[in-house]
């Protein structure tokens, strides 16, 4: 068997409630003589012992109510989060759509925008030049015609279609997915669908948050059902949909040939 | 966090910024390109708050106030405006860095959440953007040079070594605030003190004699401690070899600049997985 590609071993983060900053100053100073209170701070885990593996090619569905982790999940599994308990090992490159068009910044235009960007993500000059063009004409005619003007005068949906166009370029082998596909318009999602299946067919491995069935079905052969913080179910993505969807209605119907 | 793989962690981030050299030159392109629209004339705006110092006080102190002599048996008061435009230059750098690293992880904040590249180029960016600045002020100060008929001596080579340390301080300074900025949002309100502070306590309005002179030794033990007195000292030694600082003074400047650039990524290091959740 191979090495997963995400590992994940008795995984915790653990939050400050209620935490004003400027406290910190004195807390830092006091520590030493203060450690009694620094106990009592009230903390809490919105993930705690999570052990699961990953392997590669696999396509894993996140599933569970608000709030209960998901989204701190995928943080950790992109390393924009550390855990402070357990291990998250993960072997080799993550390409986020995840808040697609957060990484832009206002004032560039862009083409700057796609540039800096991809050089954030790990991109040589050479690729970023030679996937350019491909990646704004995938973002649709409107981004073509606007791609030297400033960010700032996008709509949220080009902004959304440039950034899902760039990440979902990257040649990383790991695809994060948070509800990112819920965005654009019907004919924009059916393209995005239309990669992602195409990533798939690569063999790239695939998280995905989401709430909606249809696309949980349509993309992952496993599921994890995280409540409280913690992982309830790991197994089919029928399985783990089933535990969400709770005893009272075993055959959800609703919504299920919506595409 | 188990101090024995503090160490190792810190070396890894290390290896990752350099790893991530790319990213960091495309960061410091668009602040450039941001601050100066790729234009002529943002270079030339680039220098008029340094000069308009320097021409701000060389009239108070040399013009109206007639201090030039008490550089006299340093430096020739004609070259004055030598002597303070090298502090100035060095000076608006580290403020530059002062004030544009707190906000370095604050400021690009959904860039750091939603990728994972190693987040000391943030601040580390800062600086070397900020060092362009530091550059494009270098023809003015070999302008100035010539006008004044100052030496060109083997002590220029000494402009290399004092940007070096500067930078290797800066670093540290950087690293240290703007992690401690997300904690504490109010640092950023000390900071035009700390500005000020810099200004005066670093001997670019007047030599670093006068300090011998003036103070007892224990209160020049705190102020050579700060190792921006000897990087600005090494600036003036470029065109003044008169002033090349003591070997106890350069020691504790370059010891000053590596312990702060240690200090700072180590802070960074240990605030980073804090950081993270604040942002």
């Amino acid at each position: 068997m191979t090495k997963p590609i995400i590992q994940a071993r008795n995984l915790g983060v653990e939050f400050v409630r209620n935490r004003r900053r400027n406290m910190r100053l004195r807390e830092m100073v006091i520590r030493p003589f203060d450690r009694q209170r620094r106990a009592e701070q009230e903390t809490f885990w919105p993930l705690r012992n999570l052990t699961f593996d990953i392997q590669p090619g696999e396509s894993v569905g996140i599933i569970g109510k608000n709030g209960t982790g998901k989204s701190t999940l995928l943080k950790l599994i992109a390393g924009v989060l550390k855990p402070d308990e357990g291990e998250i090992i993960v072997r080799g490159k993550v390409a986020p759509l995840i808040q697609l068009s957060a990484g832009f910044s206002g004032d560039l235009s862009g083409r700057e925008n796609v540039h800096l960007v991809a050089a954030l993500h790990g991109l040589s000059r050479q690729q970023i030049k030679s996937m350019f063009d491909e990646i704004v004409d995938f973002a649709g005619d409107q981004v073509k015609r606007a791609i030297d003007s400033p960010l700032r005068h996008y709509s949220s949906g080009m902004k959304v279609r440039l950034g899902f166009s760039l990440v979902s370029r990257l040649p990383h082998p790991i695809l994060l997915v948070d509800e990112a596909l819920a965005v654009g318009d019907r004919e924009f999602k059916k393209k995005c669908y239309k990669v992602i299946d195409n990533l798939l067919a690569e063999g790239r491995t695939l998280v995905l948050v989401s709430h909606s069935q249809p696309q949980l079905t349509r993309f992952c052969k496993r599921g994890l059902y995280l409540n409280g913080g913690r992982l309830v179910v790991d197994g089919t993505i029928q399985e783990a949909l089933d535990a969400y969807n709770g005893p009272d209605e075993p055959h959800h119907e609703v919504d299920k040939d919506d595409n | 966090m188990q101090d024995g793989s503090g160490g190792g962690g810190v070396t890894s981030n290390v290896i990752g910024v350099w790893r991530a050299r790319n990213v960091l030159k495309y960061l410091v392109r668009r602040d450039l390109a941001l601050k100066y629209q790729q234009s002529v004339m943002g270079y030339l705006w680039s220098l008029i708050e340094p000069i308009g110092i320097g021409l701000i006080y060389y009239f108070v102190f040399i013009v109206v106030i007639g201090r030039g002599e008490r550089l006299a048996g340093t430096i020739p008061t004609s070259q004055y405006i030598l002597y303070l435009m090298s502090g100035i230059f060095a000076f608006m750098w580290t403020n530059g860095v002062i004030s544009e690293a707190t906000g370095a992880l604050t400021g690009q904040k959904s860039l750091i959440t939603t990728m994972s590249v190693p987040r000391e180029v943030f601040p580390i960016g800062r600086v070397f953007a900020r060092s362009a600045e530091f550059l494009a002020g270098l023809p003015i100060l070999f302008a100035i040079a010539i006008w004044v008929g100052a030496d060109f001596s083997w002590y220029l080579l000494v402009l290399p070594v004092a940007f070096l340390l500067q930078a290797t301080f800066l670093i540290g300074v950087a690293l240290l605030l703007s992690s401690l900025n997300v904690m504490l949002r109010d640092i950023e309100r000390f900071m035009r003190m700390l500005h000020r502070l810099i200004f005066y306590s670093t001997p670019i309005l007047y030599p670093l004699q006068a300090v011998e002179e003036h103070l007892p030794t224990w209160a020049q033990m705190i102020y050579k401690a700060n190792p921006l007195v000897g990087v600005v000292e090494l600036y003036h030694a470029a065109w003044f070899p008169q002033v090349y600082p003591s070997p106890g003074l350069l020691t504790t400047c370059v010891l000053g600049s590596f312990i702060t650039l240690v200090a700072g990524w180590l802070v960074f290091y240990r605030l980073e997985p804090a950081v993270l959740k604040e942002l």
